[in-house]
């Protein structure tokens, strides 16, 4: 029966210590749908679940053959393994901190990652694509999603593969066991390039970068608000704004990354107390 | 003479207070056996036909639950021989690796586990991302999946540290040196020191117990490790699967 | 149809008399406060509790010998007992601590590149302990170095750091050396005999 017309006749009272949860048609477990065409999880479904509880097994003992779990020599402290790599899955972060002062590739970035996810659900307000795979339905959604976990595959395949001694940069066919001489160019902040093109002072130049990144965000924040209206209005101001926010932050941490290896670009905002 | 000795267990009072159904080989057993068992009982009695259907959820969920559990399990056995205490650590570890039976064997298995725990966890993430099973009314489960994902990732970082070498020593070192750059309340993080944190006073000093990796850093990880992480997993399990059963399955159940 | 949900409530609620509701009303509140007072107390002794006020931490003090057995350069003898590494240039001496200022890694020394040069995140510095490269936000500390008045060994005190606020420039991150050269984190004294800091300017 309709959940509606159920409410109206048997209404919720806290003075009833008694209530009807549902009226069904046909006695089954399984509620708003019909009984038809079920089985039983006994012996059904236990068995694929028992059976990919076997291949599980047997997967990690076929693994552990050929690899075993790693141990060191004895902790140290006055020597680093060169070069120090994490787990795989640590990779991306420590690849990120190499791009990012420890605050915030460290802290705030992973925090914010955290809760980016956490509030996904929150944010996505299209009600299509629920129990099926689908990408045309929900193209916006999918690429956001594929575009966070591709920066961290990718940050882990850089970590694992691309760097070598010293944390520098070593391509697969150069030579790993050998010590390369650091960059010729060093990392410089944004402002300090901007000095050296326009010939202004210190001030001027921060001034310029303060600028750029604050109309990264404000200028990326309003065209979509009226190039594409119908989505901003669907999702209203503030989760409107909390997405940008978020999505601005994952599009602007790829770019100082590409900003970094291509121009060696130490910071791109640089203010008295935290650097970007 | 088989038989009577069967039925005489099965319809024994002790046995009969154990088990409250037969054998499932009747529809009316097999409705018993899952609903009656507390451990069965995470499943409905039935299913549709096309929840079957592997291709679906390709089991992610579950086969990461069943590493926690494989985890859980070897991470017992390691306990009987691990000490945590900076002089023995180590040559318990090596002592596991090569003179305990089967201590190579659980060490192994609990290391690949892990790596294996962290990869199936990202991989059901996806899944459920990818078939939209986060949205209403099922966002609270979302979230406690990413907290679940979250302390997957920290009881990693908090295991890495127990074989005390080289790995575990600079892994947790970097890793607690990064609390250290917490904005407010870490030493090292922007207006940290003008509220007053110092090395003595601040969230890395709280979670190593010192200033640097040492004694009071190794037992502390090994009861967030051993205790701590594996119970609050164990309580966001139940609450992630007490979700799925009440908000019911997004796809074709 | 009339309103089932009229006059929601316990039924007593209902009968009650205005200063009974009241009473009811501070006695919840009350209570409420009084669960909140002790879960903020137990959070507090939490925090206490989990500040060790005693520690067994390795030594920080560390008596190193004459100035004259340390020649020109980067002198490593002390990186594996004491973490810190002491330099001698043309006017004196003075330590840097061996832990990298970005995540605390151990960096290696290498004379032929002149640089110290981290295995952790790739963070490089110059023989000053200015920042060349990597990720590194701030300048390696230096240490404590004081002179023992009775036999005139050196003192190096690895906790008592110099941590001046560096300067962005398109080098680097930089202090400029004379902040950096003073009492109690230097001592001057004169060049080895026989040193030339032609190899490395810096030390000049």
């Amino acid at each position: 029966m309709d959940e509606k017309v159920t409410r109206e006749i048997f209404p919720r009272d806290s003075r009833k210590s008694y209530g009807l949860v549902e009226l069904m048609k046909k006695s089954a477990p399984i509620i708003r749908k019909e009984p038809e065409d079920t089985v039983n999880v006994w012996p059904n479904l236990l068995m694929i679940e028992f059976i990919c509880a076997i291949l599980v097994t047997v997967g990690l003992m076929v693994l552990i053959q050929f690899e075993h779990a790693p141990l060191r020599s004895l902790a140290d402290p006055s020597t680093t393994p060169n070069p120090m790599r994490a787990p795989w899955y640590f990779l991306g972060l420590q690849e990120l901190l190499v791009y990012f002062d420890p605050w915030y590739a460290g802290v705030v970035l992973p925090g914010m990652i955290i809760l980016g996810l956490m509030l996904f659900p929150y944010l996505d307000t299209n009600p299509k694509g629920v129990g099926y795979y689908t990408y045309t339905e929900r193209k916006f959604a999918v690429f956001n999603y594929a575009f966070g976990f591709s920066l961290w595959w990718v940050t882990i395949v850089i970590g694992t593969y691309l760097r070598g001694l010293d944390w520098q940069w070593y391509w697969p066919w150069s030579n790993h066991l050998e010590h390369m001489n650091p960059a010729l160019v060093t990392l410089i902040p944004l402002h300090i390039i901007f000095m050296n093109w326009f010939h202004v002072s210190e001030g001027v130049g921060k001034l310029i970068t303060d600028i750029l990144f604050v109309g990264y965000f404000a200028v990326w924040t309003i065209i979509p608000m009226i190039v594409w209206k119908p989505m901003y209005k669907a999702m209203g101001l503030w989760r409107y704004l909390t997405f940008m926010f978020f999505f601005l932050s994952m599009m602007g941490v790829a770019l100082k990354i590409v900003f970094r290896l291509l121009f060696n670009i130490k910071y791109v905002l640089v203010t008295p107390w935290i650097n970007f | 003479m088989l038989q009577k000795l069967k039925s005489g267990i099965v319809e024994s009072q002790i046995f009969k207070s154990i088990f409250r159904h037969g054998y499932p080989d009747n529809d009316l057993d097999r409705a018993y056996a899952v609903f009656t068992n507390v451990f069965l009982h995470i499943h409905p009695v039935k299913v549709r036909r096309s929840a079957l259907r592997m291709r679906y959820t390709f089991c992610l969920g579950g086969i990461t639950l069943f590493l926690f559990i494989i985890l859980t399990l070897t991470g017992i056995w390691l306990m009987f021989y691990y000490t945590p205490y900076t002089g023995l650590a180590y040559r318990n570890i090596k002592d596991l690796q090569f003179v305990i039976f089967g201590g190579n064997l659980m060490r192994d298995l609990h290391r690949f586990a892990a790596h294996g725990m962290v990869l199936f966890v990202w991989l059901h993430m996806t899944r459920v991302f990818l078939t939209g099973a986060y949205k209403a009314p099922r966002e609270f489960n979302w979230v406690v999946g990413v907290v679940l994902l979250v302390n997957t990732l920290i009881l990693s970082w908090t295991g890495y540290l127990l074989p005390w070498d080289q790995l575990a020593y600079w892994a947790v070192t970097v890793g607690a040196k990064m609390a250290s750059y917490t904005p407010f309340i870490g030493q090292n993080g922007p207006w940290g020191p003008q509220l007053g944190f110092l090395p003595t006073n601040d969230i890395m000093f709280m979670l190593l117990g010192g200033t640097v990796v040492g004694q009071n850093a190794l037992i502390r990880f090994y009861v967030l490790h051993c205790v701590v992480l594996p119970l609050v997993v164990t309580v966001f399990l139940a609450v992630h699967f007490w979700r799925i059963r009440k908000d019911g399955f997004s796809g074709p159940l | 149809m009339t309103n089932p949900t009229a006059g929601v409530g316990h039924p007593e609620e209902t009968t009650l008399s205005p200063s009974e509701k009241g009473r009811r009303k501070f006695l919840v509140a009350a209570g409420w406060s009084l669960v909140g007072a002790s879960m903020a107390g137990s959070a507090y002794a939490t925090y206490k509790f989990l500040f060790p006020p005693v520690l067994y931490e390795p030594p920080t003090v560390f008596k190193i010998g004459h100035v004259s057995t340390y020649g020109l350069g980067v002198d490593e003898r002390w990186k594996l007992k004491g973490r810190f590494w002491v330099v001698r240039n043309m006017r004196g001496i003075y330590n840097m601590i061996s832990i990298c200022r970005h995540l605390g890694c151990t960096p290696n020394w290498f004379p032929d590149q002149k640089r110290f040069r981290c295995p952790c995140h790739g963070s490089i510095y110059d023989v000053h302990g200015n920042v060349r490269g990597g990720p590194a936000p701030r300048t390696l500390w230096r240490g404590q170095i004081t002179r023992d008045p009775l036999d005139g060994e050196l003192i190096v005190n690895t906790v008592i750091r110099l941590d001046p606020d560096p300067v962005q420039t398109a080098q680097g991150l930089w202090v400029k050396e004379k902040v950096k050269e003073i009492s109690p984190y230097y001592i001057t004294h004169g060049s080895p005999p026989g040193g030339s800091c032609a190899p490395n300017r810096l030390l000049c």
